[in-house]
């Protein structure tokens, strides 16, 4: 009996030197809640999970490393491009060994999907700061988003687009999920609103030459083009394209979600992108104290002007919905009550007034139309022209 | 390479099964200690023997056979997929859905052998990289069936022997994983060291030589590539049903790049440094990335680097070059 | 008709960028036997450079300077890498190859993605260089005409190089048999070294005037890895024929396929290289092994 317990003293010992060899030692101190960030620090999507950072330390930073008495720490995990079987190795062990009580960030729907079963059994809930599908928010009741889904941006834009007098439109979307979601929800919003659509292209993945797209489009002799791309250098590619052959000079208007010009981007895009209208839950530059104070602390976090836009307000977000979580639970864990104790919770966000719908546990906000152009200094900012206030999800609105 | 193989076809049956009957314990005391040091990480462990299957499923056809192929992952995406779609369709039973993926995994790896095979060289690894990437936008193009890119998810796969559940800590999975492994390991050095595996090292080594001997190249590769696709899918599967979602990243470029990867840092045609390779890239880049979240890849690739430098032979070539210098044996040539 | 024209002049443009960038790998892999898959990483360095130089000196010294920059740039940040690292591998197997320049693209990424940021960087253009150009049945944009007239330029010059000249000669005979070359007193060291050189500068060259088909971001160096093989395969190593015509008609299947059917674009990019590979299991012009 007591040479077990020796050995099992022991084995535990040589477990920890193991790991802490290996640098993963950190037990908890008495009273401090793990926060489990997962999100694409590394490879293609890099500048996304920077955004992620920058929030969460902005928000850190404006309210202090502890919440009602009780410190937080975050922990960091990097999964850089959509892997589901790595996003559950990284959730297990977020949640088993490092002892988190909450799991925020997560950029891609799969790898959402693939924590999601987990939350029940580990206790906590799972706050998504980008992710942008419907469906994973019925895959879990532990479940609550920040950010937006691609249905719900695209919706009022395609009723505001035929609102300013365009009528035929050509849709061009990346062929992946949300792309598909975005090319439904707005055939879906200008149909509703009289408006035409004569084409749908979907546009194969990493393609960054676009000008047979353009030439389509151009056959097709729409009015007005609807573009989703994923950001980064297919957008470029497809924007420049509109412009160099011709398009735009012709008078095709461009419409697209806010993916495409996020201000990361639109230093390059430059003049290019002038004009272009989008819809979208929050730009950089709104106007108000909140996002002021935000984007101050946010850009500090980052390391520099030009690199923030929208992750980083869904993190920011996110923290504040940690928060008020651990606040409710008095720093115990409790993923139920802790859910249970944001829905409805209601606030005002760099990006406007928002409210965590009870029912779908999605994130009720805004949506702006926006236009490229420039400010008064000269930068590219993507320019509020008209809101549509309490927009909720439609692919979750039953 | 070839002075790695040469010494041990060379020695005796005897001395070759003690040193697989103590390679066999190394690894399952690596396994059940893994299980015990690391109970709070099982979830990564048993993602690595996934990945461990799909490397030995590479070392088969690049190792033995000397087929480069940069598109590995399409067999082993091709059993996740299988898998996680009858797991979906009511067949929930853990070892029928390796069986699954292993089936799946065969026919598509007679498939990509009997495409691949009709090139050699740099022409073929185009080929590899060509197929996968077809299959990884046909798996994106039928999104009814394997989900897209959202990925296919919602399968519950049924716990093990009735008793063991596939839950959040992993043991279930982990151990299930580790004998999959075990069992695969003891039936592929088996294979290598079967005529058949002799005939394909023949083929890598010297083809003149051995379709002289009146043997034809091309069945014997292919039944090697069905094989490969066995395992590959069996890894796949596994991947399918401890995750419980199949992404697109299983049918990547980037995926099969890593296997070769791993496997160049292990040693070629030798079924341990397939496994070495596979544990030490894949723990390394899980500790540093878990240190530096942000920086990671920059170490990493200063690794492959050093290894390329100091390690010419692979990890198991350099451990078998210290084992040697330690017993004080001479090395002997290869041919 | 005129659609047709049109979309052929695309894929010519595109076609054209991709040789620029992928001619010099394919020297290093036909002729010097290198698989080096650290060359997206150079043409990625040169598109920095062109950037930095370009946007952040300024365009008073024009587009030309940062390109010319862009190159010797490069180059001066191979030359040690080649001593250091690639002189060690050039005669090993092509799998240690392929897993030292795959370290190296790595360290290439995470340094840049350090010093640079991870955001999109792009090369201003001269304004004679931006605006589009009539052609009477379509506009085109300029840079677009300068791709192809650069591109032209550099295999006219390449062939030349290595058909004509005294160094061309002495780089087929120590690729043919180095020992043999060595003996009849061709330095083989300086030869490797010039021509690794020369394809590095081609990168970056390519990178740099290619940079509005492939923007210049971290992440280059692997996103465009595998077309780049591809292509090189294709055309089969070592052969600029036989890359010039890999890449149009690579290029040309891509537009078009995108153009008839956006929603399977990749399927017939891929198809057509299963086709061809299995047709020319050497390449379109490949030297026998």
């Amino acid at each position: 009996m007591m040479n077990r317990r020796i050995f099992g003293r022991l084995m535990q010992a040589g477990a920890l030197v193991l790991a802490g060899g290996l640098g993963l030692a950190g037990a908890a101190a008495a009273d401090t809640v793990k926060v489990g960030i997962i999100g694409p620090f590394s490879g293609p999507f890099a500048l996304q999970g920077k955004n992620f950072q920058a929030g969460v330390e902005a928000w850190l930073a404006q309210n202090g490393k502890s919440v009602a008495g009780h410190d937080v720490e975050i922990v960091y995990r990097d999964l850089p491009a959509a892997n589901p079987q790595q996003a559950r190795a990284l959730a297990q062990e977020l949640i088993v060994r490092d002892k988190v009580q909450y799991l925020g960030g997560v950029y891609f729907t799969p790898d959402a999907m693939a924590i999601t079963p987990l939350l029940k059994q580990g206790n906590v809930p799972l706050v998504i700061f980008n992710a942008a599908t419907s469906a994973i928010m019925t895959s879990s009741p532990l479940v609550v988003r920040t950010s937006f889904t691609t249905a719900q941006t695209t919706t009022p834009l395609g009723k505001a687009v035929v609102d300013r007098g365009v009528r035929k439109f050509v849709t061009a979307v990346t062929d992946y999920g949300p792309g598909v979601d975005a090319e439904i929800a707005f055939k879906k919003a200008v149909e509703a609103a009289g408006g035409q659509v004569v084409e749908t292209i979907r546009m194969p993945l990493n393609t960054t030459e676009f000008s047979p797209i353009m030439q389509r489009i151009r056959d097709a002799g729409a009015q007005g083009v609807f573009a989703f791309l994923p950001s980064g250098p297919p957008t470029l590619g497809f924007v420049k394209s509109f412009n160099d052959t011709g398009l735009k000079q012709g008078g095709v208007k461009l419409f697209a979600t806010g993916d495409l010009t996020q201000e990361s981007d639109l230093p390059a895009l430059g003049e290019a992108a002038s004009g272009m209208i989008t819809g979208f839950h929050y730009a950089v530059s709104h106007d108000s104290d909140a996002n002021r104070r935000f984007v101050a602390a946010a850009e500090k976090a980052i390391g520099g002007p030009g690199q923030l836009s929208f992750p980083a307000v869904g993190a920011y977000d996110g923290m504040y919905v940690i928060a008020k979580m651990i606040a409710a639970t008095g720093g115990k864990q409790d993923a139920e009550k802790a859910v249970e104790a944001v829905k409805g919770l209601a606030w005002e966000s760099p990006r406007g007034p928002v409210r965590i719908d009870p029912e779908t546990r999605h994130i009720t906000q805004t949506i702006y139309l926006r236009e490229v152009a420039k400010d008064d200094k000269g930068h590219w900012i993507n320019k509020e022209i008209q809101s549509f206030p309490e927009q909720a999800d439609p692919g979750l609105a039953k | 390479m070839a002075q790695a193989s040469a010494p041990m076809a060379a020695a005796t049956p005897a001395r070759d099964l003690g040193r697989d009957l103590a390679g066999l314990a190394l690894i399952l005391a690596a396994g059940l200690a893994g299980y015990w040091l690391f109970p709070d990480n099982l979830s990564f462990l048993t993602r690595l023997i996934s990945v461990a299957l799909l490397v030995l499923s590479l070392d088969l056809i690049v190792g033995y056979c000397g087929i480069a192929s940069l598109g590995q992952a399409a067999l082993y995406g091709a059993g996740a997929y299988a898998a996680g779609i009858a797991c979906l369709n009511g067949v929930t039973e853990p070892f029928l859905l390796i069986l699954i993926g292993a089936a799946a995994g065969a026919v598509t790896g007679l498939l990509m052998g009997t495409v691949m095979l009709r090139a050699h060289g740099l022409p073929q690894l185009v080929l590899s990289i060509a197929i996968v990437q077809l299959l990884h936008e046909a798996a994106n193009k039928a999104a009814w069936l394997t989900g897209g890119s959202d990925g296919l998810a919602g399968m519950v796969p049924a716990p093990l022997f009735g008793l063991f559940e596939f839950d959040l800590w992993g043991r279930a999975a982990y151990l299930f994983g580790l004998g999959l492994l075990v069992a695969v390991f003891v039936a592929l050095k088996l294979l290598v060291r079967s005529p058949f595996g002799m005939v394909c090292r023949g083929l890598k080594e010297d083809p003149l030589r051995v379709s002289a001997l009146g043997i034809s190249a091309f069945p014997v590769l292919l039944r090697m590539f069905v094989i490969s696709g066995a395992v590959a899918g069996m890894g796949g599967a596994l991947g399918a049903i401890s995750t419980q979602v199949v992404g697109l990243d299983s049918v990547s470029f980037e995926l099969s790049a890593n296997a070769l990867v791993m496997l160049v840092l292990g040693g070629l045609g030798n079924l341990y440094g397939a496994l070495i390779g596979t544990v030490v890239f894949m723990a390394v880049e899980h500790v540093v990335a878990a240190i530096d979240p942000f920086h990671w890849m920059t170490l990493v690739g200063a690794l492959l680097i050093a290894i390329v430098l100091f390690a010419p032979r692979g990890l198991s070539g350099t451990l078998d070059e210290a084992a040697r210098i330690l017993a004080r044996r001479p090395r002997r040539a290869g041919p | 008709m005129q659609t047709a024209l049109s979309i052929a002049l695309d894929a010519f443009a595109y076609g054209m960028a991709l040789f620029i960038i992928c001619i010099g790998l394919s020297l290093t892999m036909g002729l010097m036997r290198l698989v080096n898959l650290a060359h997206g990483a150079f043409a990625m360095i040169g598109g920095y450079i062109a950037s930095y130089a370009a946007r952040d000196l300024g365009l008073g010294y024009g587009y030309g300077f940062g390109i010319a920059l862009a190159v010797a740039g490069t180059v001066l940040i191979a030359v040690p890498l080649e001593r250091l690292l690639f002189r060690r591998i050039y005669d090993r197997s092509a799998l240690s190859q392929v897993l030292m320049t795959i370290g190296i693209t790595f360290c290439v990424i995470g340094i840049t993605n350090y010093v640079f940021g991870p955001t999109l960087k792009t090369i201003p253009l001269p304004a004679d260089l931006a605006r589009p150009i009539d052609l009477g049945f379509r506009s085109i944009a300029g840079h677009r005409l300068f791709v192809i007239a650069s591109g032209l330029a550099v295999a006219g010059g390449l062939w030349f190089l290595i058909e004509r000249t005294g160094f061309g000669i002495k780089l087929r005979a120590a690729v043919e048999n180095a020992p043999m070359s060595r003996a009849l007193g061709v330095r083989t060291e300086l030869i490797y070294a010039a021509s690794f050189a020369l394809a590095v500068a081609l990168a970056a060259f390519g990178g740099a005037v290619g940079a509005e088909f492939l923007p210049i971001e971290p992440y280059y160096a692997l996103r465009y890895m595998v077309t780049f093989l591809v292509v090189v395969s294709v055309g089969g190593a070592g052969s600029i024929p036989g890359a010039l015509a890999a890449c149009l008609l690579l290029g040309a299947i891509d537009v078009t396929g995108r153009y008839l059917m956006p929603d399977f674009g990749n399927f017939f990019f891929y198809l057509a290289v299963i086709l061809v590979v299995c047709a020319f299991p050497r390449g379109l012009m490949g030297r026998a092994p």
